[in-house]
């Protein structure tokens, strides 16, 4: 066999996994900027008839809230997935490298946000945060969404650390780095790539919570989910369109963003040498 | 010891009538604050620079837009009140986080201060004791409303009693592409008729769905050869001589239906996209504004227009109500009876605007004002309100609208 060939069959199978890829996750968007700038558009054309900026407008327009609650929704997903990796962090850690008594519970009741219905926790949580007078405040609404995000972030936390040694620490603290200096260069960098999909998962998640968000945030903490249902319950494709490409481009923009560093392994070695 | 078993079994009893009497000061207290208000201008004047978190179905930007930018701004400028309009997707929500502030214990400072609301939400708020009632005689615009109207006074079946403010009219009213269906059918009976005539083009959402519960309500009238056996509450043996008529004329109906009434549109949204898709002939909307917001948003063609039945529609009022535990009731208030002015009714009756039906009684406003509705140009789509309510129907007791969806459910969706 010549090596040519190898090296040819790899790159047609990658470029069509690629163009699978772009198919899967750019062509279901197309309708929703179509519909964006649609003012009527029947089935079965292929293209609408009529064409506005209407939807467009009420975006922007104050009365519609939906800039103000973009920001909102950001920071909301923000501190949701910075609190679950402080709290995911040694969590994973323990579950990942320490063998204990009760471990597959823990495991199970991690993941156990994942498996009852939001709504079912959802009604009697708002009573303990009315108590807690944390309920439409947007604090609580991130503390709420630690219980849909917490799972991911552990469980990928949990899988980075079984593949994780351990004695690269201790090596690092022989040479006299402090706990800080550790973690910082020898914990952090292996567990990069891990956090980093961690967190686009708690992000994304957060993102996209509907019900948490009403009950807790009782209302008065409006994020983009809560907009969008409105409008796509309704039928108005138009403004629902619009909303929605403003919904996923975070989403877009954290992928590329976060893309470039999720290769980054085998850095440890080389920043033990900083030391 | 004989004492101790004494104190012990007394001291529960003694904490308890403190905290009963405590309670009861309290809820004293609570009472006589909102009885504080001896007329109108204390409501007012209690009402300046407060805030109002109102809680409403937030699926139509008109609609978004005439909340928001006219009542909005309207009570800035006279009343100095913040108008927080909140969206929610359905009334339920709001009634939900009432509920669970009361379950809480938070009687004085809920999120709600404003619901648009009517029928089973109402009634669910009103058996709760989520309202506050009793305020409608302080607000001066009240006077324009015609409480002598059962259908004012009764908000589906249930008496209002003091505890909403109305807001709109809606009726049944059915729609048609007049560039593609001649003759609609004009009544009940000649619909099961023009169903079987014109297979596929016909359909309803599902009983789960307001509007084809309201739908199936009309049948279930022509079965029971009007209404009035129907009204007051609920009667099981009523129900089970009218609902076997009922569930065979849908049966019958279903083969002849859009997909052949395999599947059932889950929400009116999809009845419409289906009528603007051309696949069904007929559509039906509780709000006949609905037609001309449609046509206005280029969702539905221009040749759409509207009708009522010769055998009547169904009709009813929506409404706005404050909870209990609302921290501005004197600003809900203002709001209430400012949306209850001409300035409001009439603004939100242009179709440019909304195209709703005034809850008010034109009759009872100024010539000059009478005139200004009479002369407020229609969206020729939207069938004019005073022909529909020459044939209107009333709604049942939320028991009786209960029963029907879980009659279908069990006999006709299966």
């Amino acid at each position: 066999m010549a090596p040519g060939k190898n090296g040819q069959g790899l790159p047609t199978l990658v470029w069509f996994s690629l163009a699978l890829l772009v198919t899967w996750l750019i062509l279901p968007l197309l309708p929703l900027a179509v519909w964006s700038v649609s003012r009527s558009w029947y089935f079965p054309d292929l293209l609408p008839s009529a064409y506005s900026a209407r939807a467009w407008t009420y975006v922007f327009s104050p009365t519609s809230d939906i800039l103000p609650a973009l920001g909102r929704t950001a920071l909301i997903a923000l501190g949701a997935t910075f609190l679950s990796a402080l709290v995911g962090l040694p969590a994973g850690r323990a579950l990942g490298l320490y063998q204990f008594r009760g471990k597959a519970i823990v495991e199970l009741l991690i993941l156990a946000p994942t498996i009852v219905p939001g709504i079912a926790v959802a009604l009697g949580l708002h009573v303990v945060f009315l108590k807690l007078g944390l309920a439409g405040t947007a604090g609580g609404v991130v503390i709420v969404h630690l219980i849909p995000t917490l799972p991911y972030m552990v469980l990928v936390m949990a899988g980075i650390f079984s593949n994780y040694n351990p004695d690269a620490e201790a090596q690092a603290r022989s040479l006299g780095a402090g706990y800080f200096q550790t973690f910082y260069y020898v914990t952090l960098p292996a567990i990069l790539p891990g956090l980093l999909i961690g967190s686009l998962f708690a992000f994304l998640v957060s993102w996209s919570q509907y019900i948490l968000t009403l009950l807790i945030g009782s209302g008065r903490v409006v994020t983009l989910p809560l907009l969008l249902f409105n409008f796509a319950s309704a039928g108005r494709n138009d403004i629902t369109g619009a909303i929605s490409i403003i919904y996923i481009l975070p989403g877009i923009l954290l992928l590329f963003l976060g893309a470039r560093h999720l290769t980054g392994r085998n850095r440890t070695l080389e920043n033990l040498k900083q030391i | 010891m004989p004492r101790y078993p004494l104190i012990k079994s007394v001291l529960p009893h003694v904490i308890a009538v403190v905290i009963a009497a405590i309670s009861m000061i309290f809820a004293q207290t609570a009472i006589s604050a909102e009885k504080a208000y001896k007329n109108w201008d204390d409501v007012v004047s209690a009402a300046e620079g407060g805030t109002v978190n109102w809680f409403m179905w937030g699926g139509a930007d008109n609609i978004n837009s005439y909340v928001s930018d006219f009542v909005g701004s309207e009570l800035k400028k006279r009343y100095g009140i913040t108008l927080n309009r909140i969206g929610i997707n359905d009334t339920a929500e709001a009634v939900n986080l009432v509920l669970g502030e009361k379950q809480a214990g938070n009687h004085e400072n809920g999120s709600v201060d404003l619901i648009w609301i009517n029928g089973g939400n109402f009634r669910s708020m009103k058996q709760g004791e989520l309202l506050y009632c009793g305020y409608q005689n302080l607000l001066p615009n009240n006077r324009q409303v015609n409480w002598q109207d059962q259908s004012i006074a009764n908000d589906f079946g249930l008496a209002v009693d003091g505890c909403e403010v109305p807001w709109n009219r809606a009726q049944f009213a059915f729609a048609y592409d007049s560039a593609r269906t001649k003759n609609p059918p004009q009544s009940i009976p000649e619909l099961i008729d023009w169903v079987k005539a014109h297979p596929g083009e016909f359909t309803y959402p599902a009983a789960t769905d307001f509007n084809g519960s309201v739908f199936i309500r009309h049948v279930f009238y022509h079965a029971a050869g009007g209404v009035d056996a129907l009204l007051g509450e609920f009667d099981q043996q009523k129900f089970d001589a009218v609902a076997p008529k009922a569930w065979a004329i849908l049966n019958e109906m279903e083969p002849y239906l859009w997909r052949e009434g395999k599947t059932y549109p889950n929400a009116i949204a999809n009845l419409a996209q289906l009528f603007a898709n051309r696949e069904v002939a007929l559509y039906f909307d509780y709000d006949p504004a609905i037609f001309g917001i449609n046509v206005e948003n280029g969702i539905f063609p221009e040749s759409t227009r509207s009708y009522g039945l010769k055998d009547g529609t169904i009709g009813n009022t929506n409404y706005v109500a404050i909870p209990y535990n609302s921290p501005n009731k004197a600003a809900a208030m203002v709001t209430a009876n400012f949306l209850l002015s001409f300035d409001a009714q009439f603004e939100k009756a242009k179709a440019s605007i909304w195209g709703a039906a005034p809850a008010i009684d034109v009759s009872r406003l100024s010539d000059a004002q009478q005139a200004q509705f009479a002369g407020l140009p229609r969206n020729p789509a939207v069938v004019a309100p005073e022909a529909l309510a020459k044939n209107a129907l009333p709604e049942l007791h939320p028991a009786w609208i209960d029963a029907i969806e879980k009659g279908w459910q069990e006999n006709v969706a299966k």
